[in-house]
């Protein structure tokens, strides 16, 4: 249980050695710093440094933004927020910079917000390209841009919040779910924050301040007393020592180890490099993938593959495209629907992922996607995969899919019983090859990161 | 037609162990399973996720305090459905008021805990615990109960989850997985090959060489989760509910718990969960549809288990993280608060108002104070229904409160 308590920090968080930069290490930063990647893009990255691989992941960028934007206005017209979910599976299926969507999809749970209750379809689309935009920047920038952002305003019932009455939802979030985290703020520090807020609304779609419902009054926030703003507040709340803490834990669970939490004295180093370049994120996520830790045997495979991951990850090894509009529905079987985050918290992660009805789920998604004729890898079938790897006896076929697809080596057994499910059978090639990437899909290590 | 257990006892076992994975778990149990026996007493939890307004449930609807601190939501006397001459239910809660009367319903009123936290997620995971933050939290006082309950795996799960979303931290238990299930439909391996679910069971259940911590949760997840789509393909249709239940999310769940104690499965706790009770803004229409969820569902479903024979053995229980603040907030809504009342139905329970509303003058920063720790109320569900010792699972001695009859 206390694996990270005996970790040096100096040692984790430092620049990990260029040498012993294997396929399995690359397939591990596209893993979790992406959606996974191609056998090609891994055997491009393996010529590189892993630092090289680390900038490139880092400073990648869209060749073209034009057919996300047509699709997206294409769904936003048919204002149902389950397309908007499908136009976000098809941007991660076909984007050039996975890490600034991962680090979105980050954003996203972090500042939780449901279409299920915004219903305006425009609003969290905006809040996508907000997220996307600041998903490497500048956490303070981020924080007040959110604050103001129309769809978590309808979200958090500010937009209801009056001087005579304020309402407290938005305070407390940002101090306990965005900020600081539950026990580094008191009761009345909510309620004077909430104060603050007041008067923030929305009119026609967009942020507006109301003076006449802003309680210009003072306000004692973390014992400072002032007739503080909307702004002000947030200002007081980044200025918090434990932010930077809290920040960096969360970054540090999602991108390397779901369990054990990091010691605080795992997080010191990072949280004091976030201080330092005054909380731009970037200047954390670099020092993270570089490290020495992140490339670790205590972390590969040590994470629970999220639902997205999971479904993205296996299209984008494969070289596969289908029905993303069919895909994005089932994704909330396995209790990850994009846009509908369950609650303020957004997704716990972990092995909250993990339970009887998802892992049905999940098979069941696979078994969907490889039954459909539309589903293509490298535009064709299974075989034609296997042609283009040059991948022909059996044991080569499992021995790729394994060295792709898994973050956790096979048991002999299992790989021996998927050779043998190959070579034998009456079917034809193409649905035994298939029903061996199901059968992948269905094993405990599969669902690792 | 009582569908009876002897029909698909041995066909599988589910509920896997965890320690019973890789080395081969026994497979025989079915006289212990037999053994389990029809009798054994089954407890449904109804979680109200969000923070329930006890005020708006149980109302004190001739309190002045009352009427003034909500100016929009207030419910006049004419509204409530009258228990005695001071406390009403909402309106919407025909179905507690029906309940009450034949008998079947508790309330235990000002139901809380000392330094009342207001996050949802904390409050949610010190009700789930008995735990603070502070303590290292492993398991769920349920999961404490499951390990009480069961020493050797089952022919079927001893909990259930029967929800969409993450499973609830009180089912976590050091020896056994709970499955969560969506639906009973949605609860099946797809495809055409019979040999499919076997041939994975085979994969999943051969020892691994490299295994950690994280790889076992998973392995023995997959495990219980084929184990227990194949369990249920063997469920009988010949369920007739002798209730109607409504349509709605809760209705539909806990018909499905019906359809299941009917079929005769020796699982002894089920869990739902209805969400939105977070009411900061525009309270009234949103708590009112809630209400009449909860209120008809727990009706249909104690009226359906009367009537299949099984009353006598099925105790439900709604409770919410914490209520929410008596003086209403300027978007027709409430904030989180503290103390609220617990509900209780079954043909079993101590009919009626346990325990005191809580005082509307004597308030702790504007938030009502409770009198009954909810650990009191679990211990009472503990020793007085499910028959096992309460102090260790609970972390100490908590008086219990008297909830059955006899």
């Amino acid at each position: 249980m206390t694996i990270h308590a005996q970790i040096d920090p100096q040692w984790a968080w430092s620049p990990v050695q260029p040498d012993e930069w294997t396929l399995r290490k690359a397939a591990h930063l596209y893993r979790r710093g992406g959606f996974s990647a191609s056998a090609e893009q891994l055997s491009q990255a393996t010529r590189l440094t892993p630092h090289e691989a680390v900038r490139g992941l880092i400073e990648a960028t869209e060749e073209s933004t034009t057919q996300y934007e047509t699709l997206a206005n294409s769904v936003l017209a048919t204002g149902n927020a389950d397309n908007l979910t499908a136009w976000w599976m098809y941007r991660l299926l076909h984007t050039a910079a996975p890490l600034r969507e991962k680090l979105t999809l980050f954003w996203h749970g972090h500042f939780a917000t449901s279409a299920e209750k915004v219903t305006d379809s425009q609003l969290m689309y905006q809040q996508n390209v907000l997220l996307r935009e600041h998903a490497l920047g500048n956490f303070g920038a981020l924080l007040h841009e959110i604050s103001r952002d129309p769809a978590m305003l309808l979200y958090l019932d500010s937009a209801s919040n009056r001087k005579a009455h304020p309402n407290e939802n938005y305070a407390r979030e940002i101090m306990e779910l965005f900020c600081l985290g539950e026990g580094n703020y008191t009761e009345q520090d909510i309620r004077e924050l909430a104060r603050c807020f007041t008067g923030w609304e929305v009119r026609a779609k967009r942020f507006r301040f109301n003076r006449y419902q802003h309680d210009n009054g003072e306000k004692t926030i973390f014992g400072q007393t002032g007739d503080f703003s909307g702004d002000d507040g947030i200002d007081l709340v980044l200025a918090q020592p434990s932010g930077p803490e809290f920040l960096c834990t969360k970054l540090v669970k999602f991108f390397v180890a779901d369990e054990p939490s990091p010691s605080t004295e795992l997080i010191a180093p990072l949280a004091q490099e976030f201080r330092d370049s005054g909380l731009q994120i970037r200047s954390v996520i670099d020092r993270i993938l570089n490290s020495n830790y992140f490339f670790s045997e205590q972390v590969i495979g040590r994470k629970v593959r999220s639902p997205v991951e999971y479904a993205v990850g296996l299209l984008r090894t494969l070289e596969g495209s289908t029905n993303f509009y069919d895909l994005a529905a089932r994704l909330d079987d396995l209790g990850q629907k994009l846009f509908f985050p369950p609650n303020v918290k957004g997704w716990e992660g972990g092995r909250t992922w993990i339970n009887s009805s998802t892992l049905l789920a999940r098979a069941n998604l696979v078994r969907d996607l490889l039954d459909r004729e539309e589903t293509r890898f490298a535009g064709g079938g299974m075989v034609d995969l296997c042609d283009k790897h040059e991948l022909k006896s059996p044991a080569e076929v499992v021995d790729w899919l394994q060295a792709n697809l898994l973050a956790v080596e096979l048991s002999p057994d299992v790989r021996s019983g998927l050779v043998r499910k190959l070579e034998s059978g009456t079917e034809p090639r193409e649905r035994r090859l298939r029903q061996v990437v199901y059968l992948i899909c269905t094993m405990p290590e599969f669902q690792l990161s | 037609m009582q569908f009876t257990r002897r029909d698909f006892l041995g066909l599988t076992v589910t509920g896997s162990a965890i320690y019973g994975l890789g080395s081969t778990a026994p497979r025989f149990l079915a006289h212990a399973a037999e053994r389990a026996g029809e009798q054994d007493r089954v407890l449904v939890v109804i979680q109200l996720s969000g923070g329930n307004d006890g005020l708006n449930t149980v109302i004190p609807f001739r309190h002045d305090v009352y009427r003034k601190s909500r100016p929009q939501l207030a419910l006049a006397a004419d509204r409530v459905l009258k228990i005695d001459d001071e406390l009403g239910f909402h309106p919407e809660l025909t179905g507690l008021a029906r309940l009450l009367e034949a008998g079947e319903l508790a309330i235990v009123q000002g139901v809380g805990y000392p330094n009342p936290n207001r996050s949802h997620f904390e409050s949610m995971d010190i009700w789930h615990t008995c735990q603070r933050k502070t303590d290292q939290r492993l398991d769920g006082w349920l999961g404490r109960a499951i390990d009480r309950l069961q020493h050797e795996p089952s022919s079927d799960a001893i909990a259930l989850h029967l929800g969409e979303k993450k499973q609830p931290f009180a089912l976590t238990s050091q020896h056994w997985r709970v499955p969560s299930v969506r639906s009973l439909e949605q609860f099946r391996l797809q495809g055409n090959q019979e040999t499919q679910a076997q041939t994975i069971k085979q994969l999943v259940e051969s020892k691994r060489s490299n295994s950690s911590d994280l790889l076992d949760f998973v392995q023995s997840s997959t495990a219980t989760a084929v184990d227990v789509s194949q369990r249920f393909d063997q469920i009988g249709k010949s369920y007739q509910p002798k209730a109607e239940y409504p349509e709605s999310a809760l209705g539909q769940k806990l018909k499905t718990v019906a359809q299941l104690i009917d079929a005769g499965l020796s699982t002894r706790i089920y869990y739902v969960e209805v969400d939105g009770f977070d009411t900061h803004a525009q309270q009234a229409p949103a708590h009112e549809s809630l209400l009449r969820e909860v209120g008809n569902a727990l009706a249909a479903f104690t009226t359906d288990m009367g009537g299949q024979g099984q009353g006598d053995r099925v105790l439900s229980v709604c409770f919410s993280e914490f209520g929410r603040r008596v003086q209403e907030n300027a978007s027709s809504g409430t904030d989180h608060g503290t103390a609220g009342p617990m509900i209780l139905a079954g043909a079993k329970v101590k009919a009626g108002l346990i325990g005191e509303h809580p005082s509307l003058t004597d308030l702790e920063q504007g938030d009502l104070k409770f009198h009954t720790d909810f650990r009191q109320v679990y211990a009472g569900i503990l020793e007085q229904w499910l028959e096992c010792e309460s102090p260790s699972i609970l972390g100490g001695e908590f008086e219990p409160v008297s909830l059955i009859d006899g």
